[in-house]
C-alpha cells in the first residue's frame, strides 16, 4: 500500500488526508509570522491591528476564492480587481440615486453575475482566451467606471452601508464574518457537491468529463460567474469601507487574489485546489504586508518578499507533489 | 537503407557505424534493476540480458513493470538501484539524451509527440534541420515525407499530428525513432491502436531494421505477434523477472501460465442470448466522416464494427453519442423517433460510451482513480446538495475490485496507473450507470490476456442483464469472435455486414480494405 501516491496529490476531497496536511502546513506558517511579529513588535497583538489586519486580509481571502474556482477549471480571471473598483461604483451611484438599500446591493451583485456571464460567453460561444476576455473587462469596465462618474467618485452618505464594515459582531470585525459567509458554502460547493467535482473534471481533460455527460459549458459559466460575484461582493465591502464609489479602487487586487490562491497550493494548470488554501493564502499575504508597515520596511520591499514567498511555497508545492520520480 | 542529402544534412533510416557487439552477444545487460515509486515497487529486482540482434518480446499482466523497465532503459525515469552495462560497460542512461546518443530508442504506451505541430516537425523535433539558424521546413517536410514512404506508411508529412488517428501517430513515432541512428528500438505495444494492414508494414520494418542488425525490443499483449516476430521472450510478473524463454522452445499456454500464474481455458468467452427488443436503429446516418450507416442493435447482442483506422467507426458512435453533429438521418430509440444533440441526452436514454483514446477522451488524468469512475454518475450520488460520500466510494471501490484494477487505493491518481489499468478505469465508468446500450471503442487496448478474458465475460453478464453492446475494434479476432452480427466499415459507409462466424476472416479483411 503506497502512501506516497497517495499524498503526492491535492485536491478534491478524495484526497483529503494530503490537503489537510497542506492546509495545516500554511497555518503553521501564518502562525508562526504571527508570533514573530507579536515578538518583533510592540503593535502586533493589539485589538486595533489585529481587527485591522483581519479587515484587511478579508477582501482579498474572498476575491481569491471566487479566483480558485476558475483557476480550477484551468482558466483565469484577471477582471476581479476591476469588477471590485466598477461595483463600488454601481452601489454608490445607485445609492445617490435613492434606490433602496436592499434593492442597490441585489442589483449590483447581479451585475456581478452578468460580468461572469459574460465571461463565460466570451470563452465558450466566441472561443475566445479566458485570459484575453478577462483583460478586456479589466480596462472596459475601469474605462465605464470612470464615465459614470466622470473621472471623480461618487460618495455614500447611506449610514447604515458605511458603518457595516466598521462594526464587530461578538468582538470579530464584520468584514471577516463576511469571509465565513462566502467560505462556507463555497466549501460545501467545491468539495462537497457533484458541481465541484464538475469543476476538477473540466479542468483536468473537458473532452473527457464532456463525454462523461458533464455540461461543460455550463460549468465554465457556473465558475466565471462565482469569481465576478464574489468580486462584486467585495465591491460593496470596499464601498462600505472607504464610503465612497471609485471607479481605480482595487488596483492590482486581481494578482493579489491570483497569488492568494497559488500559495494556497491551487495549480493553475488546473484541476488542483481548494477553499482553505486561498484564505489562508489570502491572509498570509495580509500579515506580510501588515507586518512590513508596523516594522516600517519599505513598502517597495514588500512587494518583493511577496514575490519571493510566491516563488518558495509554490517551488515546495511542485516538489511535494510531483513526489517521488 | 534510404539517405536523403540535404544541404548537407543527412537524415536517413540507418544503424550508427560499426556494431561493437557481434551479432548474438550480449548488448545490455539487465543486473538487480529496481525501481520504486515511492512505496510502489514497480519493478523488484530485475536481472535480464539482450542479446545484439535479436527481436526480444516482454510479455506480462497490467502493471507487471514492462512500461517501467523501458523507461528505465530510455532514461524518461531514473532507477532506484541495480545496474545496466551497455556493451558490457556501466552506464548511468539517466536522461533520454544519453540513451539516445548511444542509439537506443523507444516507441512509448502513450504517444509523447507535440499534436499542434506537423509530422514533419515532430519528426525532426529535437533534431531539426537549421541553415544559419532559421528552420528549413520545406526540406524537412520533404525529407520526412521521403522517410514515411519508404517505410510505406501512408501518412502526408506535412498535416498536423492532432488530426491524424492515434494508431497513424503511433507510426510517425515508430518513424522518428527509426530515423534516428539507433541500435537498440525498444516498442511498447506498437500494435494496440494499428489494425492488422498497419500491424503489417510495422512487422515489415522490424525485419527489416533486424536484417541492418538493430536489437529489437517488442512489448505485447497479442501473443501470436510475439510468436510471429520474436526470437526470444521474456516474462514479467508483479516486477520481477520469471523467465526467458527461445520462441521454438515455448508456446502460448507456457506463457500464459508464467505471466498470470494460472491457465485460462478460453479467452474469447461468448455466450449466446435470444436476442431481445430492438434497442437502437439508425436511418441513414450521416455526420463528420461518415455516411448513410443504417444499423440495429437489439438487446441481449453484441453488434462488432470492423474496418481500418479512420474507417469512420469511432465518428459514427461519437455521432450517435450525440458528441457530433449529424447532418441527415435518423434514429430510433426502442421503437421511438428521438434526436441525440447532446451527450447528456444520450447517457438519459441510457447510451454509454467508452471512447476510443483513455487519454484525451477516456480519462481526468490528473484526478484520482475515485472520481474519474464516478464521473457519469456523481448526479444518482447526489442526496440534496451534497454528494453521499459512503456511496461514492463504495462505488469506487466495487469497480476497482471487479475490474482488478491494480491499485492500493481509489485515492492514487489515474495517471500512477499502467497502461491496462487506466484501460479499466474507462470502462469501469460506465458499469454502474445502467445504461441499456454500451458502446465500447478499443475496449481492449492494451489489456492483458487473463483481463480479456474477465473483459469479455463482463460483456456477457450486460447482454444477460438485457443491454446491447456496440462493439468496435481493430483487431479482428476480438469483433470476430464476439460479435452476433459483424458490420465492416471502409471510408465512412457501411460496406458489408455478417452474421456470428459467417463470413472468413479474409473476406472480412477483403471488405475493410476495398480490395
Ligand atoms: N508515475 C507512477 N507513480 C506511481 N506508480 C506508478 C507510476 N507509473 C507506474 N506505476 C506503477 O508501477 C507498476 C508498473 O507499471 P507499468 O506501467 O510498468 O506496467 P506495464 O507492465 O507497462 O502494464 P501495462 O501492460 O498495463 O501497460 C504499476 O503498478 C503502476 O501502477
Ligand atoms: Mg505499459
Amino acid at each position: 500500500m503506497s502512501v506516497e501516491t497517495v499524498e503526492s496529490s491535492t485536491g478534491p476531497t478524495p484526497r483529503k488526508g494530503i490537503s489537510i496536511l497542506f492546509g495545516l502546513t500554511l497555518l503553521g506558517l501564518l502562525l508562526f509570522l504571527w508570533l514573530l511579529l507579536g515578538f518583533a513588535t510592540n503593535s502586533f497583538w493589539t485589538p486595533n491591528n489585529i481587527s485591522n489586519l483581519l479587515r484587511q486580509g478579508a477582501m482579498t481571502a474572498i476575491l481569491a476564492v471566487g479566483q480558485t474556482f476558475v483557476i480550477i477549471t484551468a482558466g483565469i480571471d484577471l477582471s476581479v480587481g476591476a469588477v471590485v473598483g466598477f461595483t463600488s461604483v454601481i452601489v454608490a451611484w445607485l445609492l445617490a440615486a435613492g434606490v433602496p438599500l436592499w434593492l442597490a446591493l441585489i442589483a449590483t451583485l447581479a451585475i456581478g453575475v452578468l460580468i461572469g456571464a459574460f465571461h463565460a460567453f466570451g470563452i465558450v460561444r466566441m472561443g475566445l482566451p479566458a485570459f484575453i476576455i478577462t483583460l478586456a473587462t479589466l480596462t472596459s469596465l475601469r474605462g465605464i467606471g470612470l464615465l459614470i462618474t466622470n473621472g471623480s467618485t461618487i460618495s455614500i452618505t447611506n449610514e447604515a452601508f458605511t458603518n457595516f464594515s466598521r462594526a464587530d459582531f461578538l468582538g470579530v470585525p464584520s468584514l471577516f464574518w463576511m469571509v465565513i459567509v462566502v467560505a462556507v458554502p463555497a466549501y460545501i460547493f467545491l468539495h462537497l457537491s457533484r458541481f465541484g467535482r464538475y469543476l476538477f473534471a473540466v479542468g483536468s481533460n473537458a473532452e473527457a468529463a464532456r463525454l462523461s455527460g458533464v455540461n461543460v459549458n455550463r460549468t465554465t459559466y457556473l465558475a466565471y460567474i462565482l469569481s465576478s460575484t464574489c468580486a462584486a461582493f467585495v465591491g460593496l465591502l470596499l464601498a462600505s469601507r472607504i464610503g465612497i464609489g471609485n471607479a481605480t479602487q482595487a488596483e492590482g487586487w486581481e494578482l493579489q487574489a491570483i497569488a492568494s490562491s497559488v500559495i494556497g497550493g491551487t495549480s493553475l494548470f488546473g484541476a488542483v485546489g481548494s477553499v482553505h488554501g486561498p484564505l489562508l493564502g489570502a491572509f498570509i499575504l495580509a500579515t506580510i504586508n501588515n507586518g512590513a508597515n508596523l516594522l516600517n520596511v519599505n513598502s517597495f520591499w514588500q512587494r518583493i518578499i511577496t514575490g519571493l514567498l510566491i516563488i518558495v511555497i509554490v517551488y515546495f508545492d511542485q516538489l511535494r507533489r510531483r513526489g517521488e520520480r | 537503407m534510404i539517405g536523403l542529402q540535404e544541404g548537407g544534412h543527412r537524415h536517413e533510416l540507418r544503424t550508427p557505424a560499426g556494431h561493437p557487439v557481434p551479432k548474438g552477444e550480449p548488448i545490455l545487460e539487465l543486473h538487480s534493476l529496481r525501481k520504486n515509486y515511492g512505496a510502489v515497487e514497480a519493478l523488484k529486482p530485475a536481472s535480464m540480458t539482450f542479446l545484439s540482434g535479436e527481436v526480444h518480446a516482454i510479455v506480462g499482466e497490467n502493471g507487471a513493470g514492462k512500461s517501467t523497465l523501458i523507461k528505465l532503459l530510455t532514461g524518461v525515469i531514473t532507477r532506484t538501484s541495480g545496474e545496466i552495462l551497455w556493451c558490457g560497460e556501466p552506464v548511468q542512461l539517466a536522461t533520454p539524451n544519453e540513451a539516445i546518443s548511444r542509439g537506443i530508442n523507444a516507441v512509448h504506451q502513450e504517444v509523447v509527440l507535440c499534436p499542434h505541430l506537423s509530422v514533419a516537425a515532430n519528426m525532426f523535433l529535437g533534431d531539426e534541420m537549421n541553415r544559419r539558424g532559421l528552420m528549413r521546413k520545406r526540406a524537412m517536410t520533404d525529407a520526412a515525407q521521403g522517410v514515411l514512404d519508404d517505410l510505406g506508411f501512408n501518412l502526408p508529412a506535412s498535416a498536423v499530428l492532432g488530426s491524424l488517428t492515434i494508431g497513424q501517430q503511433q507510426l510517425v513515432a515508430t518513424a522518428r525513432a527509426a530515423m534516428r541512428g539507433t541500435q537498440f528500438l525498444i516498442f511498447d505495444e506498437p500494435t494496440a491502436y494499428l489494425t492488422r494492414q498497419e500491424s503489417e508494414q510495422l512487422f515489415r520494418l522490424i525485419r527489416r531494421l533486424q536484417g541492418e542488425g538493430v536489437t529489437i525490443v517488442y512489448i505485447s499483449h497479442r501473443l501470436e505477434e510475439v510468436f510471429e516476430l520474436a526470437d526470444r521472450v521474456s516474462v514479467l510478473r508483479d516486477g520481477t523477472h520469471v523467465g526467458t524463454r527461445a520462441i521454438g522452445e515455448t508456446n502460448e499456454a507456457e506463457l500464459i501460465a508464467l505471466m498470470i500464474n494460472r491457465t485460462i481455458e478460453q479467452i474469447y468467452h461468448k455466450e449466446h442470448f435470444t436476442a431481445g427488443d430492438t434497442l437502437v436503429e439508425t436511418r441513414g446516418l450521416t455526420g463528420p466522416g461518415f455516411a448513410d450507416v443504417s444499423l440495429t442493435v437489439r438487446a441481449g447482442e453484441i453488434v462488432g464494427l470492423y474496418g481500418l483506422i479512420g474507417a469512420g467507426r469511432s465518428e459514427f458512435a461519437l455521432g450517435l453519442y450525440g458528441r457530433h453533429r449529424l447532418s441527415a438521418g435518423e434514429v430510433f430509440w426502442q421503437g421511438r423517433k428521438v434526436e441525440i444533440d447532446s451527450e447528456r441526452k444520450a447517457m438519459e436514454l441510457g447510451i454509454a460510451l467508452a471512447p476510443e483514446s483513455r487519454r484525451d477522451q477516456g480519462l481526468c488524468l490528473n484526478l484520482p482513480i475515485g472520481l474519474n469512475i464516478n464521473l457519469p454518475v456523481f448526479r444518482k450520488l447526489t442526496r440534496g446538495l451534497t454528494i453521499n460520500r459512503a456511496e461514492e466510494a463504495a462505488n469506487a471501490d466495487r469497480q476497482i475490485r471487479d475490474l482488478k484494477i491494480k491499485t492500493p487505493s481509489r485515492r492514487v491518481l489515474a495517471s500512477a496507473m499502467s497502461g491496462g489499468n487506466q484501460q479499466k478505469i474507462v470502462i469501469g465508468k460506465w458499469l454502474s450507470h445502467g445504461a441499456k446500450l454500451f458502446i465500447f471503442d478499443e475496449p481492449t487496448v492494451g489489456v492483458d490476456v487473463g483481463t480479456k478474458a474477465e473483459i469479455y465475460r463482463l460483456f456477457a453478464r450486460l447482454l444477460e442483464k438485457g443491454a446491447g453492446i456496440i462493439l468496435i475494434s481493430s483487431y479482428l479476432p476480438e469483433v470476430y469472435e464476439l460479435s452476433d452480427r459483424l458490420h465492416v466499415f471502409r471510408q465512412g459507409r457501411l460496406v458489408g455486414s455478417h452474421g456470428y462466424r459467417t463470413a472468413s476472416h479474409e473476406e472480412v479483411l477483403a471488405q475493410a480494405i476495398g480490395a
